[in-house]
């Protein structure tokens, strides 16, 4: 009943677990398969290793929202071969996110990773807090880096897309142009909190990425967005807590949904996503997930109201 | 409504100097009904930043009734230097209190032996202190480099049924390790006697091993506390996962049972940096 397809890649649950949490080791991942999820997204590896930002790089601000400012720790992709190749003996869809510092390095990460056996790959152009977000403000530069890429893997491309933006469509459309296999919308939205008692930022680097809660509201509307613009599919991505925010982004047009950053709470919450899109589905009298796609948009919304006289 | 995850920073109240390079910090946490933090129990620990320097994990080493937390810190890296540094009603931030704890003996298993190295000896302090208000029989073995950096000889421990100390260059009490100064006395009970001892570890992870090893032979229960590099302290960044369980030190530990450290082959072997990348222990 949750199976899904997405762009081939066959899903028994629409739940992705988002880059940039908890993906960095084979036994780390594989707990994580047996906890419920369709697949896995790995933290975003890049072509050397990094050490990243100094702590504190991940805090909650509000019930449920954090910031964090992580700035691509990672171990670099060829040790990480290893980690996918493990990974990947249990024939679990593993989902690569990979940057790089130009579109060459790029390149070689995600050569290397499909190589390794990833049955996708996922751009990083996004990160809010680091140098790779340049790519992804811009359509052009989006269009030829999904191009190239896909010039030189078989697997599937998907592309995160940067929300710090003033319009998320001509990025969107640029990356489906330049062949994109779907769109995961959206990363986190540059965020700054202040500790009052020592005026200073609370993050090492100052500020970071918006993550939870608090982005659930701001991501529905761009897969909304989205969603009226592009054909290629739409992965909802941003504070998922609970199954009726899933729900949210199947009836504005995504086909599948990550989660990540309500993890904290432990991994039992997956289970009872799982569960509670199952009773939704039986309850409306569908058969699938994908019935559900873009519902919401078969409503007229009001337009702006002319002044009365 | 208080959010664990979130820092709050609070001032230094005191510092206690237990030698020439170990302090022992304590801060006040809000006991206000509508800003009460849950009480730590021993085995837990916070995430400590240092305004401007890094934010570490440090275990908790002490708390009483009226909500003043203290922790140890050894003057060995940047982040401990800063904070060996800081002077009383400087700020420092607290997330926390963080992870699995001691559980204590069931009445019956009434004797306890606590194997502790270096500053490991912090959240076993805590324990202590539990134990001694339960009224179970606890012997203490703490290991330090030198005499100097035994932290037990600087208080009343009339309490204790026996305290045994061993330093690495023999400059008080048996030479060598912690673990083997407790194998020597495992070695030493006829086995009748080990059957009500449950054993606590805190301290370098190849001295823990050892006392993992000695207890595993004999068929004693365990609880070790582990420590790795952290980001979140909260199940979120993976750095602290131990394989081949994929097991998180800050979330599933940092107390771990004789079961589940059977299960992980990191234990005592490998850790990670903070890029993730796997790493032998030194």
């Amino acid at each position: 009943m949750l199976e899904v397809n997405l762009a081939g890649i066959k899903l028994k649950s629409p739940l992705i677990l988002a880059s940039g949490i908890l993906g960095v080791s084979c036994s780390l991942m594989k707990r994580l398969s047996k906890a419920g999820l369709g697949a896995i997204t790995t933290k975003s590896i890049g072509p050397s290793p990094r050490i990243g930002f100094k702590n504190p790089s991940i805090i909650e601000i509000q019930p449920g929202t954090f910031l964090n400012s992580v700035g691509l720790g990672n171990p670099g992709i060829d040790l990480f071969v290893s980690e996918i190749k493990d990974f990947k003996k249990n024939n679990f869809p593993l989902i690569v996110s990979v940057f790089g510092y130009d579109n060459q390095s790029y390149i070689k990460v995600a050569v290397k990773a499909e190589e390794a056996g990833a049955d996708a790959v996922e751009l990083n152009i996004s990160c809010p807090h680091s140098e790779v977000a340049c790519i992804g403000i811009d359509e052009t530069l989006t269009h030829n880096l999904v191009s190239q890429i896909k010039d030189k893997i078989s697997i599937p491309l998907f592309v995160k897309l940067n929300p710090n933006v003033t319009d998320i469509i001509p990025i969107a459309l640029g990356a489906e142009q330049g062949g994109a296999d779907a769109i995961v919308a959206i990363n986190t939205i540059a965020a700054m909190t202040i500790n009052i008692d020592t005026k200073r930022p609370l993050l090492s680097h100052g500020s970071g990425g918006l993550s939870g809660k608090a982005l659930h509201p701001i991501a529905v509307k761009k897969v909304y967005d989205l969603y009226k613009n592009i054909h290629i599919p739409i992965i909802g991505c941003g504070g998922v807590t609970n199954w009726q925010d899933a729900i949210e982004f199947f009836l504005v047009g995504a086909t599948a949904v990550q989660i990540g950053t309500i993890l904290y709470k432990g991994f039992k919450i997956i289970e009872e996503i799982n569960e509670g899109l199952q009773n939704y589905l039986k309850e409306n009298d569908l058969k699938s997930i994908s019935e559900l796609i873009g519902l919401s948009h078969n409503f007229t919304t009001q337009e702006v109201p002319n002044d009365i006289d | 409504m208080i959010l664990i995850n979130s820092i709050k920073t609070v001032r230094i109240k005191s510092v206690v100097i237990e030698c020439a390079n170990i302090k022992t910090i304590s801060f006040h946490m809000p006991q206000n009904k509508t800003d009460k933090y849950p009480k730590p129990k021993p085995g837990q620990f916070l995430m400590i930043w240092v305004p401007g320097v890094d934010e570490i994990p440090m275990s908790i080493s002490g708390c009483d009734d009226s909500g003043n937390w203290s922790f140890m810190v050894k003057n060995v890296g940047e982040c401990t230097d800063a904070l060996f540094h800081l002077n009383i009603g400087d700020f420092i931030g607290i997330r926390g209190p963080y992870g699995t704890y001691f559980s204590l003996p069931s009445k019956k298993m009434s004797k306890v032996l606590l194997v502790a190295g270096g500053t490991g000896i912090a959240p076993l302090h805590f324990l202590a202190k539990m134990l001694i208000i339960q009224k179970i029989q606890t012997v203490i073995i703490e290991g330090a480099r030198i005499y100097d950096e035994l932290i037990f000889k600087n208080e009343n421990n009339k309490e204790f049924s026996k305290i045994l100390y061993c330093t690495d260059d023999g400059s008080y009490g048996q030479k060598g390790f912690a673990s083997e100064t407790f194998e020597k006395v495992i070695n030493e009970e006829p086995s009748e006697q080990l059957k009500e001892l449950t054993v606590y570890t805190c301290g370098p992870e190849e001295m823990m091993y050892k006392v993992f090893q000695t207890c595993e032979k004999r068929n004693i229960p365990i609880q070790a506390s582990l420590e790795r590099m952290m980001r979140c302290g909260c199940g979120l960044c993976g750095v602290c996962a131990v394989d081949p369980v994929g097991l998180l030190v800050c979330k599933d530990g940092p107390v771990f049972n004789s079961k589940t450290l059977r299960e992980m082959g990191d234990f005592g072997k490998y850790k990670r940096d903070m890029t993730g990348k796997k790493i032998p222990l030194n």
